[in-house]
C-alpha cells in the first residue's frame, strides 16, 4: 500500500489517498471520491511507441518527434494534463528552444487570470476557509458536482467556528449553489454583474436600492458584518462559460469587502496539475499561459495568440502535446487533430488526434513521482504507487537533448 | 576567454577585506571551483593590470522565488512585455533560457542579471514553509546564483501554540525541525502576530499588532514574546545566520519606537535587522512623518550583536511583495487606492501581500524614504554590520545597486540627486543638514560582499582567501562607479567564467545553501497530530525534501 498519495483528479490534489496494488492493478484508493477513484482507475495504462500508427523504438519516436518539430514553420507545444512541473518545465524549455508558441490546460480559465492580472485578487490558500471563515459563499457552483472533496476537506468548519458559521448559495440561473446551505440567494444571470457591482457599492457605503437587487443588497450586508467571508467561485468553464465581466466584479467585490471585515476569494480549478502549468510558465517567461517564443523571448498573447485560436487560425503547422491527451479541451484537440502531432504522455497511443507519434508515459502520481499545484497553488509532491511505463521526464529529457543537439 | 582549471588573475587592485587587503595589487589564484594560495608561474593568466578585483557579491535579503515571487510575477505581464531577454548565445554555441526582465524578472533572467552584475549569492527573504517545494523548484531555474532561502516563523499557529503554553524548548525543536524538513538556511520573522491577527478577520481596528506587548490571541503571546523565543531558538540552534526581522509597523510614522523596542528586546543576543530603512520613521500615526535615522542607527553602532540591511529605496518603478499582508492592505487603499494589490492568507503560517509601486523624486514619502536610507548608511561606523540592499524589489529592484554605490561613494552627485528631491519631510534629517561622508571602495566590498557573507555565516563567500569559492568579480576602474559597477568586465562562479564583457558566457547551475540543524525527534510526534486536526498537507508530504 502506498499512503499520502496525491490525487489530481480535480483541482483540489487531495493528498491522503492510500493506494493497494494486488496483481499489478490498483485494487482501492481509499478516502478517493468517486471522481478521484475513476481518474486511479485500474492503474493499467498503454505502453506502446507508434511512428504512424506503426510500432517503434523510443529512439526512433523521438528522432520522429524532432524532425516534425524542427520541420515546423510555426510549431505549438501544448501542455496537457497528468505531467508533473519537472516534465512541464522541459516542455517550456522545448518551446523556447524551437520558437514555438506555448499553451497549456490552464488557459482554460484565461478569462478569470486575465482579471486577476488587471487588479489583484484577495484570496487565501483553501485551509483558511474552514479555519477562519464565519461565512462562506458559494457564487454559482456546487463544488459536489465536480469537486466533490472540496467541502469535506476546505470547507468544513470545526469547533466553536462550526456552530457559528453559516453557508449561502447564490444561484444564478440554473448554476446553482450547495443544496444544503443556509440561505439561498438568487440572481438572474442577465442580472449578475450588475448585482455584484450592487453588493460593492453597498460596502463602500453607498445605497443602491433599485429592488430587483435587494436580496444582493442584504448579501452585501451579512458579508460586512461577518469576521471572514470565504467566496468561492468555479474558475473552469462549465454549464456557462467564464465571463471575464463577472470574474473582474467578483474580485473587485472581495478586495472591497476587506474594508469592513475580511474576505477571500476562491476560484476552483480543475485537475491534471494546470495549476503547475501555470505557475511554471509563470515562473519561467513572465506569463501564464499563451506564451509565444517566435521572436526569441516570450510573448504574452492571451486570446490571439492561445492553442484554441493559432489553431483555428490553421497557423500552426505541427505540434508537440506533452501530457495527457484525453485532458485536451474540445477546441484544442478538434484543431490538432487536423495538422501532423506528436503525443508524449499518458495514454498517447490511443489519441483522438491520431499523432504521427505517440510515446505512452506513466500518469503523473500514479506510475511517476515530481511535483504538483493544488488549485490554490500549493505544491505537493507526486508519489508512484505502481509500475508504469518509461517516465514522461526521461522521454520529454531525452526529445529535448536531440532538439539541442540533435546535429552534433 | 575559455575558462581554465587553473587561472592567475594578475595585477589587479584587490579589495579583499576578510583579509585585510584594501586595494592592494597582488594576484588571486583560481585552481577549480577554489580560490588558492599560489598556482605554478606557467599557469594561464588573466591580466588584470588597472582592474579592480572583488569577491562575487552577495545579497542577505531579496524577494526572487517562491509563490509570493511568482504571484507577483503573474500580476506584472506589462512589465515584462516591455522587458523582453532575447536568450544570451553562450561560449559553446548553445543559447541559454530567454525570460523577461520588469521589477520581478523570470528566474532565468534573474540569475542572469545578478551575474551580470557581479553578483553570485543571493537569499530567498520570505518562503512560507507551505511553499517550499515550490521555492527550490524555481531555484531550480536559477542560474549561476548559489541561493538559499528564509523560511517563515513568527506567524504560525503551531509555534504561537507552544509560546502560549510556555513550551519553549518545543518550539526550538520545532524550528529546528522546520528549517530541515523545507530546507531553508535560516528563519525570517516578518510583523511577528500581526499577520496572524490580520488572517484572524474581524473589527478592522484590531486587524494588526501595534506595539511589542499586544496580545495575539492569548495573552501569553505577544510579538515580543515570539521575538524572544525565534531569536533564542536560533542561536540555541547555532545558526549560521542569527533571525532576521522584519519588524512590526513596517512603513508607519513613529515606527522607530518599535524598531527599538524589538532591538533591545533581543539585546545582547544576536539578531539580524532588516530593511531598517522602512523601520526608522519618526512622528507618530496621523502626523507628519520624519527621519529617525538617527536614533536607530546610533543604538545599532553601539551594539556589536545587532545587524542590519538597509533596505534602500531608490526612485522609479517597484513592487512591493512582503509576508507582511496588513501593510499592503494599507499601500493598497490609501493615497487614492486603484492599484492592483494581490493578498494571500497562507493556511496556519503567514500570508503575502503584493502592490505594485512607483517611488517618486517629487512625492514626499518616497523622498523621505530615500533620505532615510542614505542616512542609514552614511551614519552607520560598521559597515560589516549594516550592509547594502533594496529589499528587491521593494524598494527598487538589484539592477538599482550601482546607482546607490554612486550615491554612497560621490558626495557631489548625492547632493545634486538631494535637490531635485521633495524636501517637504526632510527638516531635521541628518542628509539634509550635509553628510559629507563617501564610501570607499574597501567599505563598497564590505557592504556588498564581505559584510552579507560574514552575517550569513557563509566562511567561503565574500573573500578572496585559500579555500573561499573561486567566485570573483573584475571591474574596469571607473570614475562614475554607477557605470563600473553595473558592468563588470570578468564575473567567476566557482571558478566558471559567466559573464566576460557585459555578455553571459556560460550559465551553470547554482548551489542550494541550506541547513539541517539537529533536534529532539520527539516534537514530530505532536506535530503530526497537530496535523492530523489542523492541515489540509499531510505530515508525510509536507516540506520540500524528495519523497519515496
Amino acid at each position: 500500500m502506498t499512503e499520502h498519495v496525491t490525487c489530481l483528479g480535480c483541482g483540489c490534489a487531495c493528498d491522503d489517498i492510500a493506494v493497494v496494488v494486488k496483481r499489478s492493478r490498483i485494487a482501492e484508493a481509499s478516502n478517493a471520491c468517486t471522481l478521484g477513484a475513476a481518474w486511479f482507475g485500474d492503474g493499467v495504462v498503454p505502453a506502446e511507441i507508434r511512428v504512424d500508427g506503426r510500432a517503434a523504438t523510443l529512439e526512433r519516436g523521438i528522432g520522429k518527434a524532432a524532425e516534425l518539430l524542427t520541420g515546423a514553420a510555426r510549431p505549438l507545444v501544448y501542455i496537457a494534463g497528468d505531467v508533473s512541473c519537472e516534465v512541464q518545465r522541459e516542455a517550456v524549455a522545448i518551446g523556447d528552444h524551437l520558437h514555438a508558441a506555448v499553451d497549456s490546460l490552464a488557459a482554460t480559465a484565461a478569462g478569470a487570470v486575465l482579471a486577476g492580472q488587471r487588479r489583484g485578487r484577495a484570496t487565501a490558500t483553501l485551509g483558511e476557509i474552514r479555519e477562519h471563515a464565519d461565512l462562506v459563499v458559494f457564487w454559482g457552483v456546487d463544488p459536489g458536482e465536480r469537486y466533490p472533496r472540496f467541502v469535506a476537506r476546505y470547507a468544513t468548519a470545526r469547533g466553536d467556528l462550526g456552530k457559528t458559521r453559516r453557508v449561502v448559495a447564490v444561484d444564478v440561473g440554473a448554476s446553482r449553489g450547495p443544496k444544503d446551505a443556509d440561505v439561498r440567494v438568487a440572481i438572474a444571470p442577465s442580472d449578475e454583474v450588475d448585482a455584484i457591482g450592487v453588493m460593492r457599492a453597498t460596502v463602500a457605503g453607498r445605497d443602491a436600492s433599485a429592488a430587483q437587487f435587494a436580496s444582493a443588497v442584504d448579501l452585501a450586508r451579512q458579508m460586512m458584518q461577518a469576521r471572514y467571508t470565504a467566496i468561492v467561485a468555479d474558475g473552469e468553464p462549465g454549464a456557462r462559460a467564464i465571463d471575464p465581466d463577472r470574474a473582474e466584479a467578483l474580485i473587485a467585490l472581495g478586495q472591497a469587502l476587506n474594508g469592513p471585515a475580511r474576505c477571500t476569494l476562491y476560484a476552483l480549478r480543475a485537475g491534471g496539475n494546470r495549476s503547475g502549468a501555470d505557475a511554471v510558465l509563470t515562473w519561467q517567461t513572465g506569463f501564464p499561459f499563451a506564451v509565444d517564443f517566435a521572436g526569441g523571448p516570450p510573448r504574452y498573447r492571451p486570446g490571439a495568440g492561445s492553442a484554441e485560436a493559432l489553431l483555428a487560425d490553421h497557423e500552426i503547422d505541427a505540434a508537440l502535446v506533452i501530457g495527457a491527451p484525453a485532458t485536451i479541451p474540445g477546441p484544442v484537440a478538434d484543431g490538432l487533430d487536423r495538422i501532423p502531432v506528436a503525443v508524449i504522455g499518458p495514454r498517447a497511443s490511443t489519441s483522438a488526434v491520431r499523432p504521427v507519434v505517440a510515446i505512452d508515459t506513466g500518469v503523473a502520481g500514479i506510475h511517476e513521482g515530481g511535483t504538483a499545484f493544488r488549485m490554490d497553488d500549493v505544491p505537493l509532491p507526486l508519489r508512484a504507487s505502481l509500475e508504469g511505463p518509461r517516465a514522461a521526464l526521461d522521454v520529454v529529457r531525452a526529445l529535448r537533448d536531440k532538439l539541442v543537439h540533435g546535429a552534433r | 576567454m575559455s575558462n581554465p582549471e587553473r587561472l592567475r588573475i594578475s595585477g589587479g587592485a584587490v579589495y579583499d577585506p576578510a583579509n585585510g587587503i584594501d586595494g592592494a595589487v597582488r594576484d588571486v589564484c583560481i585552481e577549480g571551483d577554489r580560490i588558492v594560495a599560489e598556482l605554478p608561474r606557467d599557469a594561464p593568466r588573466l591580466d588584470a593590470a588597472g582592474m579592480i578585483v572583488m569577491p562575487g557579491g552577495v545579497d542577505i535579503h531579496s524577494h526572487v522565488a517562491g509563490p509570493s515571487v511568482n504571484q507577483a510575477r503573474r500580476l506584472l505581464p506589462e512589465e515584462h512585455a516591455a522587458d523582453p531577454v532575447p536568450a544570451p548565445r553562450l561560449e559553446d554555441g548553445t543559447l541559454a533560457r530567454t525570460g523577461t526582465g520588469g521589477t520581478v524578472p523570470s528566474t532565468f533572467a534573474t540569475g542572469y542579471r545578478y551575474a551580470g552584475l557581479g553578483y553570485t549569492t543571493a537569499m530567498e527573504a520570505a518562503v512560507a514553509p507551505l511553499g517550499a517545494r515550490h521555492a527550490h523548484a524555481e531555484l531550480d531555474d536559477t542560474p549561476i546564483l548559489d541561493a538559499g532561502f528564509f523560511v517563515l516563523l513568527g506567524n504560525d499557529d503551531y509555534l504561537l501554540r507552544q509560546i502560549a503554553a510556555g513550551e519553549t524548548a518545543r518550539a526550538r525543536d520545532y524550528a529546528a525541525w522546520l528549517l530541515g524538513v523545507t530546507r531553508a538556511y535560516a528563519i525570517k520573522i516578518v510583523n511577528p502576530g500581526g499577520v496572524s491577527l490580520w488572517k484572524s478577520g474581524g473589527d478592522p481596528g484590531r486587524r494588526n499588532v501595534t506595539g511589542l506587548d499586544d496580545a495575539v490571541g492569548s495573552s501569553a503571546v505577544t510579538p515580543r514574546k515570539i521575538l524572544e523565543t525565534l531569536c533564542a531558538a536560533a542561536n540555541q540552534l547555532a545558526l549560521p545566520h542569527p533571525v532576521h526581522v522584519h519588524c512590526n509597523n513596517l512603513g508607519q510614522p513613529g515606527n522607530s519606537a518599535t524598531t527599538l523596542e524589538s532591538m533591545k528586546t533581543l539585546g545582547g543576543q544576536r539578531a539580524h535587522f532588516t530593511h531598517l530603512q522602512f523601520h526608522s520613521y519618526g512622528g507618530e500615526r496621523g502626523k507628519p512623518w520624519q527621519s529617525a535615522a538617527r536614533n536607530v542607527i546610533e543604538y545599532v553602532n553601539a551594539h556589536p550583536e545587532t545587524s542590519a540591511d538597509v533596505g534602500q529605496v531608490m526612485f522609479g518603478p517597484a513592487t512591493t511583495v512582503t509576508a507582511d499582508s496588513p501593510v499592503e492592505y494599507l499601500l493598497a487603499t490609501t493615497a487614492g487606492g486603484g492599484r492592483k494589490w494581490v493578498n494571500v492568507d497562507i493556511e496556519l503560517e503567514s500570508g503575502c501581500g503584493i502592490v505594485p509601486y512607483t517611488y517618486k523624486e517629487q512625492a514626499a514619502v518616497a523622498a523621505l524614504q530615500w533620505a532615510v536610507g542614505l542616512e542609514l548608511f552614511l551614519l552607520s561606523t560598521d559597515p560589516w554590520r549594516v550592509v547594502l540592499s533594496t529589499d528587491h524589489p521593494n524598494g527598487g529592484t538589484f539592477l538599482s545597486y550601482p546607482e546607490l554605490i554612486r550615491l554612497l561613494m560621490d558626495r557631489s552627485y548625492r547632493d545634486e540627486c538631494l535637490k531635485l528631491v521633495n524636501q517637504k519631510l526632510l527638516a531635521g534629517s541628518a542628509l539634509l543638514d550635509g553628510l559629507s561622508r563617501e564610501y570607499t571602495l574597501g567599505e563598497i566590498a564590505i557592504v556588498t560582499r564581505a559584510g552579507p557573507a560574514r552575517l550569513l555565516g557563509l566562511r567561503n563567500k565574500g573573500h578572496l582567501g585559500p579555500g573561499a569559492d573561486a567566485d570573483v568579480t573584475i571591474y574596469a576602474s571607473d570614475g562614475d562607479r554607477s557605470k563600473m559597477f553595473a558592468t563588470p568586465r570578468y564575473v567567476f562562479k566557482a571558478g566558471t567564467l559567466v559573464v566576460e564583457e557585459g555578455q553571459l558566457r556560460r550559465a551553470p547551475a547554482g548551489r542550494r545553501l541550506a541547513v539541517s540543524p539537529q533536534y529532539d525527534t520527539a516534537v514530530t510526534k505532536d506535530l503530526r497530530r497537530f496535523f492530523d486536526a489542523h492541515a489540509t498537507v499531510s505530515f508525510d508530504n509536507y516540506g520540500a525534501e524528495p519523497v519515496p
